[in-house]
């Protein structure tokens, strides 16, 4: 799911504080999980920041709510009459969230969050990346880990000089996702892919080759 | 071993048979091309060619290209290191041919350090290749004279292209993978890692011997002079993939400290004699950055000067 | 186990908007404890009587001014 991280009160303050009247919007779906952007998380939020606005005799009303997913516009129907009261809104959803409103609704939408990764809940409290989105999987032949997403360098036949003790060069916290692939190469009895050569990879499927777009024309309307 | 492919005065130096010595060099940190020329004068005549660093530990500097540049005007012939960190397919193809343009014949293939070890942590990184990936396309370029896009190009590069290895890196299983990985990918040579730990070098050696690689490829050792007891401790302990036995820090931290820069020359003379009988050693890559000088002494005393002239 | 949890967040979160954390406090005891009770309470009023009006407070006053 999509990981974010709340940004410094201090820096959501200075974004919010020009307004008279701002709603701080929460999407209960992937932010949620890592307790940054949920709808409880809007509301404490929201809560800090009218403490915050006492303190700074700020005169500006702050009110919270939130949906399900701010990316599809079906959750956003019971919640309209709010978003057209408020004068901004600051969401707490991702930056696809944040862009969706803005899109919709035209007043000013603040990110309550900076978007971090495509990750998996390794357990409740820690959240790691696994995903780069990068259009071409190779996971069939990397053993099932991903060298574009784990690997610093995102080299395709590594692991690089750098990797020590099962740790990337980068820092001791960071696995070397060189030495995963080849630990799981060997426990699945797959050493002998070890030494197959990764061709070089066509990035155009990546950001690289500019915004992407799936489009399923059986399910478009007509 | 085939026959010399390129103009390269290393690649010539090996397949006719001599232990080769190539030494290194790193731009200065400005544009002042004077570094680079003194550095070079000290040492040209006791290397067959110098290595030039590309962007070391990610420290900005002078462009490796550029001061092979320089070295070619000089007489010297120059091993242009090319990191994947910093340039995309069409920058490394392109800085390729003009490095060719100037008969630069021998290339190192590296991915390079990671940037947050320099001092532009915040830039990207491209790796858009990896350093497999760049060997496989410098001999593209020069075995068919294509591009990566598939075009022809006029008067290819004639590159003898290498690659580095280490010995005791992690994960220690696949090191011998590894090397056969890069041979495959089209590592003509190989530069190790400095090497102080000869027992597990030898070890290495065995099983690069028993998979017939020592044929494939030509493996120079890296060595490193140490300076004192203190520079050893520190890459004992501090450098990762570095494997520095407790005799050796025994060893200088026994002598006396205005005896231990000399103790260290020593060592590395030791080395070099030592690895000159282990099967599959075809030459010496002495590493001494900041203390050149100390090169011409070090390959003397090894009996490896005169270089041959080929 | 997870009020302990929330005491503790809470006491990250406070001081970002200028509550000193030791405004809120967690106590373990039970139904049985009353005297502990009352003396909690008391000790805790004290604590927070030293520490003093918080800058909301202090923030309402101003605004009624």
């Amino acid at each position: 799911m999509i990981v974010g991280e709340q940004k410094p009160l201090e820096e959501i303050w200075e974004m919010i504080k020009g307004h008279k009247k701002v709603l701080v919007f929460g999407c209960n779906t992937c932010v949620a999980v890592c307790q940054q952007g949920g709808n409880k998380e809007a509301e404490i939020l929201a809560s800090m920041l009218r403490m915050k606005a006492t303190q700074e005799g700020a005169d500006i009303e702050i009110t919270n709510s939130g949906i399900e997913r701010q990316c599809e516009h079906e959750f956003f129907e019971k919640s309209e009459d709010e978003v057209q009261g408020a004068e901004a809104v600051l969401s707490t959803a991702c930056g696809i969230g944040v862009q969706f409103m803005a899109e919709k609704y035209a007043k000013p939408i603040y990110p309550g969050l900076n978007t971090t990764f495509l990750g998996a809940v390794e357990k409740f409290g820690l959240y790691t990346e696994r995903c780069q989105a990068c259009g071409q999987c190779i996971l069939g032949q990397t053993a099932g880990i991903c060298p574009i997403a784990r690997c610093a360098k995102r080299v395709l036949n590594g692991p690089c000089g750098g990797s020590t003790k099962g740790k990337c060069e980068i820092s001791k916290d960071v696995d070397c996702a060189w030495q995963l692939i080849v630990d799981r190469l060997n426990l699945l009895g797959r050493m002998d892919d070890y030494e197959k050569l990764t061709p070089i990879k066509d990035w155009s499927t990546d950001r690289a080759g500019g915004p992407r777009k799936l489009v399923r024309e059986d399910l478009l309307d007509e | 071993m085939s026959d010399v492919k390129t103009p390269s005065k290393l690649e010539k130096v090996l397949k006719a048979g001599h232990f080769a010595v190539t030494s290194e060099c790193g731009p200065p940190r400005g544009s002042d091309p004077q570094a680079i020329m003194e550095k070079a004068e000290i040492i040209k005549d006791y290397v067959d060619a110098i290595n030039i660093t590309d962007n070391q530990t990610s420290v900005c500097r002078m462009c490796s290209l550029a001061a092979c540049i320089r070295l070619k005007t000089m007489g010297v012939e120059p091993v242009l290191q090319m990191v994947t960190r910093d340039r995309n397919r069409i920058a490394l193809q392109s800085d390729i041919l003009g490095a060719a343009s100037w008969d630069i014949n021998n290339i190192l293939c590296l991915s390079g350090d990671h940037q947050s070890f320099g001092d532009h942590a915040k830039g990207q990184n491209v790796h858009d290749l990896d350093s497999m990936q760049l060997l496989q396309t410098v001999r593209l370029m020069r075995d068919e004279g294509k591009f990566l896009g598939g075009d022809e190009m006029k008067r290819p590069p004639q590159m003898f292209a290498g690659a580095a290895a280490n010995p005791f890196a992690d994960p220690y299983e696949i090191r011998v993978s590894r090397l056969a990985k890069k041979v495959a990918a089209g590592a003509e040579f190989i530069q190790t890692q400095c090497i102080y730990n000869m027992e597990k070098m030898k070890d290495w050696m065995k099983k690069v011997v028993d998979r017939g690689l020592h044929e494939k490829t030509f493996i120079m050792a890296g060595l490193t002079p140490m300076k004192s007891v203190g520079m050893a401790r520190y890459m004992k302990n501090r450098v990762p993939g570095m494997d520095v036995p407790d005799y050796i820090v025994k060893r200088l931290a026994d002598t006396p400290k205005e005896k231990q820069a000399e103790e260290g020359i020593k060592i590395c003379i030791e080395q070099i004699q030592e690895l000159k009988e282990v099967e599959g050693i075809k030459g010496f890559h002495i590493m001494a950055i900041e203390w050149e000088e100390k090169v011409p002494e070090i390959v003397k005393a090894a009996g490896l000067h005169p270089r041959p002239q080929v | 186990m997870n009020a302990k949890k929330r005491v503790g967040h809470l006491k990250t979160l406070l001081p970002q908007v200028g509550i000193a954390p030791e405004r809120i406090e967690m106590f373990n005891l039970s139904a049985a404890m009353g005297p502990r009770w009352a003396e909690i309470c008391m000790e805790f009023t004290e604590k927070i009587r030293q520490i003093g009006p918080s800058p909301i407070w202090f923030a309402l006053q101003a605004r009624k001014e």
